[in-house]
This record gives C-alpha cells, structure tokens and sequence, in this order.
C-alpha cells in the first residue's frame, strides 16, 4: 500500500524496491484479511484532505417537476429533490441540475497485481493502478470495503486528481491498465468514462470492477473505453440481494447479458457466505445460467468470506466449500471456476480446459509461471479465452 | 478519515459494556438491536403539544422578532409544563450540569438562527451555562449558509459541524444498530450532550412526507442517503430509538415561522407559508403527528392532493408511535393554541 501523495509522484528506486518486498510478502500472507481480494487498503488515506467535494455536471439523468430529478445510471433510478442525494451519496441535485460530487476525488489508490481484482484471463503477472473514491449504489452488509464504500465524498479524506495525471501517474509506474475498484466505480462513473477514454488514446487500458449495477444505456456508452470489466455476482436469489445488498438479482444478470452482447472481456466472482448463498443447487442453478447465457469461457470465482462491517455473525466460508462449489461448477460446464482468498490452493491455477494441463501458476495474488503460448495451451493447443496483450486489450471495440 | 476510533471510544464501549452486564445483565448497548426509547423526564409530558402563534411574527424578517420569539417558547414551554412561570418551567426539563445539543435543520428550507436564539435563552433560564450549549448539524458550511456564527472554541454557546475536526469531531467509528439500520453516528450526540432538542422546519419532504422533529436527526448518522426508500420507515424511527437520541431528546422546537408546504426539503418560494410560529412538544411522535396535520390541512387549502396521494404519506410518525416513542394518534393528543 502506498499513500496517494507518493503515487501520483515519479517512482523511485527505493519505490521499486518496496514494491517488490511487498509483492513478496502479499504472497505469504495471502490468507490474511488484509489481502483478501480487492480490499481497499487504508494506509493509502493520506494526504491533503479535498475541500470540499468534486462538482462535475452528471450524466444519465432526468428534469423532473418542482426542481427534482430522475437518475437513470443505475438501476434504482432515485428520484431526488433539489438539495438532496442519490442512494450512492455522491450525486446531489442543485437548483434541478444533478451532479457528481466525486469528480476525480479519489481516496483510494494502489498499485495492485491484476490478480487481486481478481482478474485471471486478464495481462496475468502485470498490476493494475486501483483507485476509487467514496460511494455505492447498494449497500451489502458483508463489505469489505465499507470505510469508502458506505460513505459519502466529504467523510472520506479524498485528494483530487485529474484524469491527465491519473495517466501520466499510471504510466510512470509502468501499469498497462487502470482498475476502477474497491468501492463502486458506477457511482464515479464520469470520471472514469472521461479518464478510460483518455488513458485507451495513451495506450492503457482500463477495467471496471463492478457489482454490475448500471443500466444498459451507461454501460454500453462506457465499454467504449474499456478493456475488462469483473462483477460481483453476490448470489442467484431475489432474496439474498434484497436482505443483504439492499439491490436487486435481475438488472445484475441483465448487466451480463449485455456485457456478453457487447463481447468484452469480464469475469465474475461469487464471495461465498456460509448458509446464505452457499448451497449446492444455488451454485448449480447459478453455474448453468452463466453457461447458457454468457457461455462456458467466462471464468468464475469463488471465494471465501471473512466477518466483517455489519455481517459478523458467520464464520469464515470453510476451504472445503469453495472446492464443493468450483466443482458444482466445472459439472455444469463452466470452463474456469477458480478459488479465491485461499492461500497455496491449486484452485487459484489456471488449467487448459482441453486437456487440464496447467497453465498459469499462481501464488496468493501473484503469478508465478505462465506456460501460454500465444494465448494457447502448449500441449494440446487450445485457445485459451482471454486477453493476453496489451495489443489485444487496446483492440477492443464493443460489436453492439 | 473521519470514522477513526479513538482511545476515548474503546473506553466508552468497554465502559457501557461493563455497566450493561452490571447492571441488566443484557448485551452492551452498542451491540443492542433493541430500541432504547424515550426519557423519563419526556414521558411526563406525553401526549401534549403547544402551537403558538403570533401574526407580527409572519411580518418582515423572522430576525427582527427575537423578542417575540422568546416570549412564545418560553410561553409554550410553561403550557407545556404546567409550571407557573418560564423559569421553572426551563427547569423542569434541563438542569445546570446538562450538556445540551439543538438539531437545528440546515438542508435547504433552514431553522431560523433567531429561533435557536431563543431556545438557547431558555436554557439559560434554565441554568445550563453557555458552553454547555451546542447549536449542531452536518457541516459548518450549511450552518454559515443559514445564517449562523460558528463558534468552535470553549467560550459561549458554541455552534459547529460534525465535520468541524477539533469540535465536531466526525462521526463514530464504528456501526450502530437500531432496527434495520446500520450507522456511524456523529460524534456530538455520542459523546458530547446529555440532552438533545430538535429544532426543525415546518415542512415536506419529497420522499418522508415531512421533514420535522424525527426526520432532523437523519442529520446525525452517517449515511442518511441509504435511508430513503419506503418513504423512509421504518428507518426514521429506528434512528430515533437509538440510544444516542431518543433516551437524550428533551424537547422538539417546531421552527413555523416560515414554513414550506410542498416541494421541500429544498426551498420553494411558490410554496412559502408564513405561519408565524412555534410547535412545541416534550413528546417528539405528538409533535411530528400535530405539525404533519397541519401541512396537510395546507395542502388540501391550495388545493394540492394528500401526502397519501402522492405516495409519500408520513408512514414514520405511525411507526414511531406503534413502537411505543411517543403519540402519534392526532385523537389523543392534546393540542394547546396560544
């Protein structure tokens, strides 16, 4: 982790260095908390506080009567009278006009591996320069990232970074994507469409790490200028969304029907809960839609639970689950179900889906050998799905 | 960051947690998903809400009357009280050790500083010194936009945001339960006052229905945006059953001398109403449900459909009522015009 000020700062040796121990040293506690996937990290909350919050006109949104609007960025569609927010806390209604008030306000910000997103068919052995800001549009009880996540722009010490020097930053540390995480990114949605568009014309490409809470209309605008994206697929039940994330299953599952038909790379990942969302028949249910909508190739992550924020009542999701639930999946026909926050497991490996031969090697959030030929197996020569070049990342365009 | 714990918290918990088991041999209060209820000295004067008005009071700027205004509340309070004068009646209510916070409502449509002047000259009838007294609300921005002086020092009465950092402090940092929600709360209703009074604005609430008494102290969580939906209850009443508010809440001042009958929280000069006036009740659901009534007569006199009808009925004051916080059916509650 590093604080904000030293990373929009040139790199040092001594930067590399540190860098380097802490790659080391996140491969040997991996089973810890502190580097579950895509935790925030706070240590990076230092720096000059903003003052005040970032105004920037908003997209996606609606006049209303009597000076309210309609936001139509994501599912919820609040309606919000003037001098009021959104559920996410970071758009505001001034006289009738909606705003985001994260405009570049950044209070997060990490070199990462972009394993941690996780994201496994993606650049494996490279980072991902991670940012976010305050804010989300659902509330899930068991988040991990909560401290930014659950709070609103003025709550959270945030420096402001324009997406030039967001860029310029990325590119010193010599990152070949920029990772929109931790909180929601949707609700930053602005800058992260102005700044993807910005980093895609220098070369670097850019991923949303989502709960997939958007509508189709912001999404497809958006995906213009990414090259990844990875959602939270939180359970395949109504109610587990509506008692736990105060949001709903179905526009998730639309938002990947969507991703599927504009054909960008993405993954999913599933935190497994004991007793809530945990059962066979759900992950089975769950496993064979994904096959039969988004089809066999899109890799599916299953990973452990840990106590924390409001959900403290429920112990750690045992290894024995996770393995119970990857292999529900390979039964339904998933090509790629790994396991996730599991120190050392062979789950975290990627295996040729031709033959089974392993490819990629992984050691907590790092790779540790990529036997990938050209994007395909060396043995039996199957192509592999994913993105596997910085050629291949920036080529993308949406086919819808 | 605003949230971090401090050494002061860690005493606070182990502290209640110690004198939770010692003394109930319940779960500590800040593990408890139950509501903590209203306050004794409150409970006396159930039931019983005043409405005082004075015609002046709807002419020229509210600033002018500080005078008037002081001889309506301190009237309402001795109605309220039974007491035979102001004094006494201050009295009964708050006394000198206290360490008083007066919600004030700064978002949009704004309580009227000369209304918290007068609330905080009754408390000085009362005998609470000034620094004992802190006018409060989110930000210290919205306070100066309403018109108020903040005074973060030791001297006087003191005013200030959550977010003022030496003062206000930030909120806690860590989550409260009560009911369904799940909050940091705000440093001075945690730790700083003993007693609270709410001093809000007569006035709708696009989402609540209305935005008075109850609604005021979504001002004092973290995160009220999550609150919204269901016309937000039942989530109002369980912000008002915590223990950080409803055990402390003394008084709830109705700020009527400018009121707003639709399009609120934010201000809408079309739908300016010039009441002139106070509300007054020591039994905060009567006080909501009478000055929610009184919209609602507005509203059917311009002409405008029912809160109900425009799927956003006050759905929280009858909650707050059937958990037993106070009186929210109009029937049985005593309403005093002076």
């Amino acid at each position: 982790m590093e604080c904000l000020e030293n990373l929009f700062a040139e790199p040092t040796r001594r930067d590399v260095l540190r860098w380097g121990v802490a790659c080391g040293a996140a491969g040997v506690l991996c089973d810890s908390a502190a580097v579950a996937q895509d935790t925030a990290g706070t240590g990076a909350l230092e720096g000059p506080k903003l003052e005040g919050v970032a105004r920037h006109e908003a997209l996606f949104w609606e006049e209303l009567a009597d000076r309210k609007v309609k936001c139509t960025l994501c599912p919820r569609e609040c309606e919000v009278a003037d001098v009021e927010r959104g559920y996410c806390g970071v758009r505001e209604n001034q006289g009738g006009r909606y705003q985001t008030l994260v405009y570049g306000a950044l209070c997060s910000a990490n070199v990462d591996p972009i394993e941690k997103k996780p994201l496994f068919h993606y650049l494996p052995g490279t980072t991902a320069f991670s940012i976010a800001t305050a804010g989300c549009n659902i509330e899930c009880v068991f988040c991990q990232n909560w401290r930014i996540s659950q709070f609103r722009p003025e709550q959270v010490p945030s420096r402001h970074v324009p997406a030039e020097r967001l860029v310029g930053s990325c590119r010193s540390h010599g990152s070949p994507t920029i990772a929109y995480t931790y909180s929601e990114p949707t609700v930053f949605y602005e800058y992260m469409h102005d700044s993807a568009a910005l980093a895609r014309r220098h070369g670097i490409g850019s991923v949303m790490i989502s709960n997939g809470y958007i509508q189709d209309k912001p999404l497809r605008q958006l995906c213009r200028h990414l090259t990844g994206v990875k959602v939270d697929l939180k359970a395949f039940t109504e109610t587990f969304y509506v008692d736990h994330c105060a949001g709903e299953l179905k526009p998730v599952l639309e938002t990947l029907e969507t991703l599927k038909d504009i054909g960008i790379w993405f993954e999913l990942v599933v935190l497994i809960i004991p007793t809530l969302n945990d059962s066979s028949d759900e992950i089975r249910r769950m496993s064979r839609w994904v096959v039969k909508h988004l089809g066999p190739d899109v890799p599916m992550h299953f990973t452990r639970f840990h106590p924390t924020y409001r959900m403290t009542n429920l112990p750690r999701t045992p290894v024995s689950t996770i393995e119970r639930c990857r292999q529900v999946a390979f039964d339904a026909g998933v090509h790629y179900a790994y396991a996730g926050n599991v120190a050392m497991h062979p789950g975290e490996n990627t295996y040729c889906h031709g033959c089974r031969h392993e490819l990629i090697r992984r050691v907590g959030m790092q790779t540790a050998s990529n036997r990938l030929k050209d994007g395909k197996c060396p043995k039996c020569g199957t192509a592999i799905p994913g993105v596997w070049s910085q050629e291949q990342a920036l080529a993308f365009s949406p086919r819808s | 960051m605003a949230t971090q714990h401090t050494r002061r918290d860690f005493l606070a918990r182990v502290g209640a947690a110690a004198a939770g088991v010692a003394l109930t041999g319940a779960t500590a209060p800040g593990c408890s998903d139950q509501p903590a209820g209203t306050n004794k000295r409150a409970d006396k004067l159930a039931r019983r809400v005043v409405i005082a008005r004075d015609e002046k009071l709807a002419q020229g700027a509210v600033d002018e009357h500080r005078d008037l205004l002081r001889k309506l509340l301190n009237g309402s309070v001795q109605r309220l009280t039974g007491a035979p004068d102001a004094g006494a009646a201050w009295r009964g209510l708050f006394g000198r050790k206290d360490r008083v916070g007066i919600k004030v409502n700064t978002l949009g449509l704004s309580t009227q500083p000369a209304v918290a002047d007068a609330v905080v000259a009754g408390l000085r009838h009362a005998g609470v010194p000034a620094e004992n007294i802190i006018i409060w609300d989110r930000f210290d921005v919205e306070l100066q936009r309403a018109g108020y002086k903040l005074n973060a020092s030791k001297q006087g009465v003191r005013c200030f945001g959550t977010d003022a950092e030496e003062a206000g402090r930030g909120y806690q940092g860590r989550i409260e339960s009560s009911g369904r929600i799940g909050s940091c709360f705000s440093r001075i209703v945690a730790d700083q006052v003993d007693a609270l009074i709410s001093v809000p604005v007569l006035k709708d609430h696009n989402l609540a229905g209305v935005s008075l008494g109850m609604k005021n102290f979504y001002g004092a969580i973290h995160n009220p945006n999550k609150y919204h939906d269901h016309n937000c209850d039942p989530y109002i009443a369980d912000v008002v059953a915590h223990r950080f508010i409803g055990p402390k809440w003394r008084l709830t001042v109705v700020d009527a001398t400018r009121a707003q009958y639709h399009a609120g929280p934010g201000q809408s000069l079309e739908h300016a109403w010039p009441f002139g006036g106070l509300i007054v009740s020591g039994d905060f659901v009567a006080g909501d449900a009478v000055a929610a009534d009184l919209l609602e007569a507005k509203r059917k006199t311009e002409g405008l459909e029912s809160l109900t009808d425009e799927k956003r009925p006050p759905v929280h004051i009858a909650t707050a009522g059937a958990r037993g916080l106070g009186e929210a059916d109009l029937s049985r509650i005593e309403r005093i015009e002076v």
